[in-house]
C-alpha cells in the first residue's frame, strides 16, 4: 500500500514536459546549433533590423510606437514628472549599492572591477547543485555570504531597484551566457522546453509568438523577436493604476506573457523553472549589448 | 488507504465539477457571432487578435494568421471550417491557433454559429 501511494506521488511530481512546437531551433541538438538556427531565421525575416537593432524588440516592426516611446522616455527621465518611477528606483538602487554593510563591505566588492561587466555574464549554474543563478541571486548571496538578510526578487522598491542600478553598471556589455558543462547544458534545455513548450488553455509557447510568429501583429501589439528581449530588463513599464511607469523584473513579464495565454498557474518569479527559462532566453541574446531600464509600454 | 485516496480525488472531482456549473450560470454563453468573433473578454473567441476581415478594415485586427476572405471557396465543406475552429491543431501541428473546441474554450454551438457567420466573409 505505501508503495502504490509512492507511486502515485512520483507520477504527479515528475516533471512533465510540455509538448514542443517545432519552430526554428527547437531540432536543434547543442545549444550553438539552436542559438544559429534562431539568429538565422531571424536575420532572414527581419533583414531591416542590423546587428544590435534586436534590443529595440517590438520597436522595430512600429514607426507609432517609436514616437510613443520618446514621449514616455522622457516624461520617464523627468523626475518631477514621474517621481515614483525612474528616478526614485535609480536612486533607491544607487543607496542600496553603495551602502556599506555591517561588516564595512559593499556590493561592489562581491563582483570584480567594482561590478562593471558583472551583470552581462548572468544566470550561471552553481557547478555543485546544477541550479541556476541569476544575477538577483548573486546580489542576495552576496548579502547572506557579509550576514546580511535576503532580497525578495519581487520587491520591486529594494530587489528592483537594486537589480536595475547594478545592471547599468554593465550596460552597453555584450551578454555573454556560458553553456559547457553537463550542468549548464541540463539547465538549458530545462529552459528551453520551457520556452519551446506549448501551455495553458490557449495551448501556446513562448516560441510561438517570439519565434515563429515574431513581428506579426497580435491585434494592437507588434511581436518582438526573442533575440534582445533578455537584453533590457528590469524595464518601467506604463502602468495604468498610477497613470506613470513602474518597474517590472524580466521573470514577472514572463508571468505577464503566460497570464495573458491563458495560463492558469504561471511559473513563479524566482522559481528554479523559472531561473532555467531566463538562463536558456538569455543565452538567445548572446552578443547584444546590455541596455538596461528602459521603457516598454 | 486506497479507498481514502479515491474518495479524496472523488471529493476534487466533484468540486472541480461544482466551480464549472457556477462560472456557467453566472454568464450566459455568448451566442452574438460578432461578439463572439471580435472580443477579447472570457468566453469569447477574439479571432481578431489574430485574423483580420479585409472586407471590414474598421475593425481592429491581427495578421498572425490568414484573414477571413474567400471562406466558401476556401472551405467548400463548412464541417471542415468547424474543425479547424474547433482544433486547428489537427490540420497544422505547430498552429498557434488556441484550439477552441479540444480545450472547450467555446461550446459546438458557439463554434457551428461562429463558422456560419465567418462563413459570409
Ligand atoms: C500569444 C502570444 C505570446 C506568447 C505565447 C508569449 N508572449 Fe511574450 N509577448 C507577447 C506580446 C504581445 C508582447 C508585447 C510586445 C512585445 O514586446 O513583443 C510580449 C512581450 C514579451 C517580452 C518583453 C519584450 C520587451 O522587449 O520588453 C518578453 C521578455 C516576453 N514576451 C517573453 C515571453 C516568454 C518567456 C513567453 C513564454 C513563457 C512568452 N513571452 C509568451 C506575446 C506573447
Ligand atoms: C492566437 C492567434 C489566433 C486566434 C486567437 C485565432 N486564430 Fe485562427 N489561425 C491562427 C493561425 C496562426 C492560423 C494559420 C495557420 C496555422 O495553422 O498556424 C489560423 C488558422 C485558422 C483557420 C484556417 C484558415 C485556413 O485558411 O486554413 C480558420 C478557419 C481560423 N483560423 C479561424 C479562427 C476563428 C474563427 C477564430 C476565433 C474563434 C480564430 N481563428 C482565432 C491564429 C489564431
Amino acid at each position: 500500500m505505501k508503495k502504490f501511494t509512492l507511486v502515485l506521488l512520483l507520477a504527479f511530481s515528475l516533471p512533465v514536459f510540455a509538448e514542443p512546437v517545432m519552430t526554428d531551433g527547437y531540432a536543434e541538438k547543442t545549444p550553438e546549433a539552436t542559438l544559429k538556427a534562431i539568429q538565422k531565421a531571424s536575420h532572414k525575416k527581419f533583414p531591416e533590423v542590423k546587428g544590435d537593432g534586436f534590443v529595440n524588440g517590438s520597436l522595430n516592426f512600429n514607426p507609432a510606437s517609436v514616437e510613443s516611446n520618446k514621449y514616455w522616455t522622457a516624461r520617464m527621465n523627468d523626475s518631477f514628472d514621474q517621481p515614483e518611477g525612474y528616478g526614485k528606483s535609480e536612486a533607491e538602487g544607487k543607496k542600496l549599492w553603495e551602502t556599506p554593510f555591517a561588516n564595512g563591505k559593499k556590493f561592489a566588492d562581491c563582483f570584480g572591477h567594482g561590478g562593471k561587466g558583472a551583470a552581462n555574464d548572468f544566470p550561471k549554474v552553481d557547478p555543485t547543485t546544477g541550479k541556476v543563478l541569476t544575477f538577483e541571486n548573486a546580489l542576495n548571496k552576496c548579502l547572506t555570504d557579509n550576514g546580511e538578510k535576503a532580497l525578495d526578487y519581487s520587491d520591486m522598491k529594494t530587489m528592483g531597484a537594486l537589480s536595475v542600478y547594478a545592471r547599468h553598471l554593465s550596460d552597453g556589455m555584450r551578454i555573454n551566457i556560458q553553456v559547457k558543462t553537463d550542468k549548464e547544458l541540463a539547465a538549458f534545455n530545462r529552459g528551453k522546453e520551457i520556452f519551446y513548450g506549448r501551455t495553458g488553455s490557449a495551448d501556446q509557447a513562448c516560441a510561438h509568438c517570439h519565434i515563429q510568429h515574431a513581428g506579426d501583429t497580435a491585434r494592437t501589439e507588434e511581436l518582438s523577436p526573442v533575440i534582445g528581449q533578455a537584453a533590457h530588463f528590469p524595464v518601467y513599464r506604463l502602468d495604468k493604476g498610477t497613470d506613470g511607469l513602474k518597474l517590472v523584473s524580466l521573470q514577472e513579464r514572463y508571468k505577464g506573457c503566460q497570464k495573458s495565454t491563458g495560463v492558469e498557474k504561471p511559473i513563479k518569479e524566482g522559481s528554479d523553472a523559472s531561473n532555467d527559462l531566463e538562463y536558456f532566453h538569455t543565452y538567445i541574446s548572446n552578443g547584444m549589448p546590455l541596455s538596461t531600464g528602459v521603457m516598454r509600454k | 488507504m486506497k479507498r481514502m485516496i479515491f474518495i479524496a480525488i472523488l471529493g476534487a472531482l466533484l468540486l472541480q465539477g461544482c466551480k464549472t456549473a457556477e462560472q456557467k450560470e453566472a454568464k450566459p454563453l455568448e451566442m452574438n457571432p460578432e461578439k463572439l468573433m471580435t472580443s477579447s473578454a472570457a468566453g469569447h473567441g477574439n479571432c481578431l487578435a489574430c485574423h483580420a476581415v479585409p472586407s471590414r478594415p474598421e475593425l481592429v485586427a491581427g495578421n498572425m494568421g490568414p484573414p477571413f476572405i474567400g471562406m466558401k471557396a476556401r472551405f467548400p465543406d463548412i464541417a471542415k471550417l468547424k474543425a479547424a475552429i474547433a482544433d486547428q491543431k489537427v490540420f497544422s501541428p505547430d498552429t498557434m491557433m488556441p484550439p477552441f473546441g479540444r480545450n472547450k474554450l467555446l461550446t459546438p454551438e458557439q463554434i457551428d454559429v461562429l463558422a456560419q457567420y465567418i462563413y459570409q466573409y
